[in-house]
């Protein structure tokens, strides 16, 4: 069964649902917070690189192959490769340790970087230690070579390889590989969504937000909130960690140049600005938009080369700063302004106003 | 350019991400003088000011006033700007593409030091820029302590509503600054090939090293922020090449880690920069020392 355009399809789907964890982290951070982060790709990197460079030597060593890792990268992780493809168990497990080591790692590189607001650092300096520690936390990954290779970059395991032996439906096996990819990023976007929606109603939520509009007057009511931001960073960043561990993944193959900042850092932001910040609805439309649109400028990359007179790479750039800076000036709230957050359900409080009224009107009566 | 930006900060209090790139444009308007006009590199440095002038006050009237007038938050105004950097590296590769087909000659990698002078074996560009950079120092110590315009600015910087009312057109004021935004690191980024090789996306590495700067100056004054890019530029260049003689070249690469190291420092020593520290004591301090060593000897 071959249905024209499904392979495009399914890639989309698992973009969508990658980059969506990674938003909704970041609203989380951003949105609900207030907190300028703009190291996110760090976050995602710390998952991938992570993956890249540990999970294949992981398994080296438990199927005892000799050898230098990076010098015979490709041989190794063939064999590897063959291993899991016939092993479906083992593949599903170093898939669940890798996604939770990924999330310990993204925790632990928020910490770190949440760290200088305790020394009392101003959240417009934090953006920019940020940005600036992001570029050096790319380079370190592209120049290390004992890493993951330097330049070249090194192939990932692929806990996915077992579901091309079978075939459901008539989908040929690379199909069934992208099948599997989303099942497992569907069900960390299910945790994700779960975790986020719980925070946003909860009374946890609304102190965030309260942090954000005024932190000084939360502080005065008795919350700690730098502390809170910390926290938040953790939290946000484990997400995000596990969100790059997916895609490494899926793309089989990690570079030190792969997480840089105008994709996992401007994008995620230009979509929870257009969307609405601190909404998730909003964040979840936002995604969906700017991922499809860049899918379809990638896809009709070779058609453009011939109508525009430069390289349709730049399109995407040129595109991405527009969008935020007209989304900035005609729209700062987003496509959905977020909504006051009701700690009772509208026909609750709507049943407590006709009492009162009811309440004074009896009373001016008598 | 980490003046540019202290500029761009301290008075129309907008957080600046794209004074890298304004440095590329400059970059990129040296090279479009000296290759397609026939320019000797020196002139076109001129219109690097200019232009980067022009581009600066542009986007003051396209992006950063109507934000202004909606009035938007520093966090708002930091994202425009990034997002205003994005955009302006799309262009200026957009642009760097249209040169190549249209000229037929190359437009990334390049160097362009062949147009450089020599004066008794040191590069022309050592002396030149430094020429520049003092010159554009005094001149913006005079016009802020001696000009109308520069004492208006510094008024805005403390207080755009004080400052109004006190009868400054501030639309003016923010104007020439933004032209000075722009042009100053312009004219910076017309050294900028002669020295390195370049390309349209040169400014991810360079941000790190302006921010840096301005870190270290702490964001308030052009001195501060002028002290703070020096000592960047002098560790950056002369600590990593004694390095590589110790530990090999593979650590070139890593040049500007300097730079983010020394950030770190600062953010967490003393987060308010060389501005924030205090001056007098540290001098008394050594003045004592100093007395008291001369006593002894």
């Amino acid at each position: 069964m071959s249905i024209p355009g499904i392979d495009f399809f399914l890639t989309l789907i698992i973009y969508i649902i990658i980059f969506l964890i990674v938003t909704l982290s970041y609203n989380l951070a951003y949105g609900y917070t207030g907190i300028p982060d703009f190291g996110r790709a760090m976050a995602a990197g710390a998952g991938g690189f992570l993956c890249a460079a540990l999970s294949g030597r992981l398994m080296a060593y438990i199927l005892n192959i000799q050898g230098d890792y990076i010098e015979n990268v490709i041989p190794i992780v063939s064999s590897i490769n063959a291993y899991l493809s016939e092993n479906p168990l083992v593949s599903i497990a170093l898939l669940l340790f890798s996604l939770v080591l990924a999330a310990l790692a993204g925790a632990a590189l928020g910490l770190l970087a949440s760290l200088p607001i305790l020394r009392g650092l101003r959240l417009f300096y934090l953006g920019v230690t940020l940005l600036a520690i992001q570029i050096g936390f790319n380079t370190i990954a592209l120049y290390w070579k004992p890493f993951i290779g330097g330049p070249l970059g090194v192939p990932v395991p692929d806990p996915f390889r077992w579901l091309m032996n079978y075939s459901i439906g008539g989908f040929s096996p690379s199909l069934m590989r992208l099948i599997g990819v989303i099942f497992a990023s569907m069900a960390v976007l299910i945790i994700t969504i779960y975790f986020c929606f719980s925070v946003s109603r909860s009374p946890l939520g609304r102190l965030l937000k309260a942090v954000r509009d005024d932190e000084e007057c939360a502080e005065t009511l008795g919350r700690d909130a730098r502390k809170l931001y910390v926290k938040v960073m953790t939290v946000s960043y484990a997400f995000t960690g596990v969100a790059g561990a997916l895609f490494a993944y899926y793309g089989g193959y990690v570079v030190g140049t792969h997480f840089d900042k105008v994709g996992w850092t401007f994008w995620p932001v230009a979509m929870v600005i257009l969307g609405g910040s601190a909404n998730f609805k909003g964040t979840i439309i936002g995604t969906v938009f700017f991922i499809t649109l860049r899918r379809l400028i990638l896809f009709y990359k070779s058609d453009l080369e011939f109508i525009l007179p430069f390289s349709p790479i730049w399109l995407e750039y040129l595109l991405l700063g527009t969008i935020l800076i007209l989304t900035l000036t005609y729209r700062p709230r987003g496509l959905f302004p977020e909504k006051p957050e009701l700690t009772l359900d509208k026909k609750e409080i709507q049943r407590i106003r006709e009492e009162r009224r009811e309440a004074t009107s009896s009373s001016l009566k008598t | 350019m980490a003046i540019s930006a202290t500029l761009a900060l301290s008075i129309t209090n907008v957080p600046n991400f794209a004074v890298a790139t304004f440095g590329t444009i400059g970059i990129y308007i040296s090279f479009t003088c000296i290759k397609i006009f026939g320019i000797g590199l020196y002139p076109s440095l001129i219109f690097c000011f200019l232009g980067g002038g022009c581009i600066g006050v542009i986007i003051y009237y396209l992006l950063i006033r109507p934000l202004r007038n909606r009035g938007a938050t520093r966090e708002e105004l930091m994202i425009a700007t990034l997002g205003l950097d994005v955009l302006l590296i799309s262009l200026l590769n957009i642009y760097a593409d249209y040169i190549n087909r249209t000229f037929k000659i190359r437009t990334r990698d390049f160097i362009l030091s062949v147009y450089d002078f020599n004066v008794n074996g040191i590069d022309g560009v050592f002396i030149m820029s430094t020429l520049v950079f003092i010159a554009v120092l005094a001149l913006l110590h005079l016009m802020f302590t001696k000009t109308k315009i520069g004492i208006a600015m510094k008024a805005l910087g403390e207080n755009y509503y004080l400052a109004e009312s006190q009868g400054i057109d501030a639309e003016r004021i923010c104007l020439i600054t933004w032209f000075l935004v722009g042009a100053l690191p312009a004219t910076a980024g017309g050294f900028y090939p002669v020295y390195w090789i370049s390309n349209p996306t040169v400014s991810f590495f360079i941000v790190v090293s302006v921010f840096a700067s301005c870190v270290l100056g702490g964001f308030a004054t052009i001195y501060d922020a002028a002290t703070g890019s020096y000592i960047i530029g002098l560790a950056q260049t002369l600590l990593i090449s004694h390095l590589a003689k110790i530990f090999g070249s593979w650590i070139l690469p890593y040049n500007f880690f300097v730079a983010l190291i020394i950030m770190i420092i600062t953010l967490f020593l003393f987060p308010r920069g060389l501005y924030g520290l205090p001056w007098d004591k540290i001098i008394s301090k050594t003045r004592s020392i100093l007395l008291f060593v001369r006593r002894r000897g």
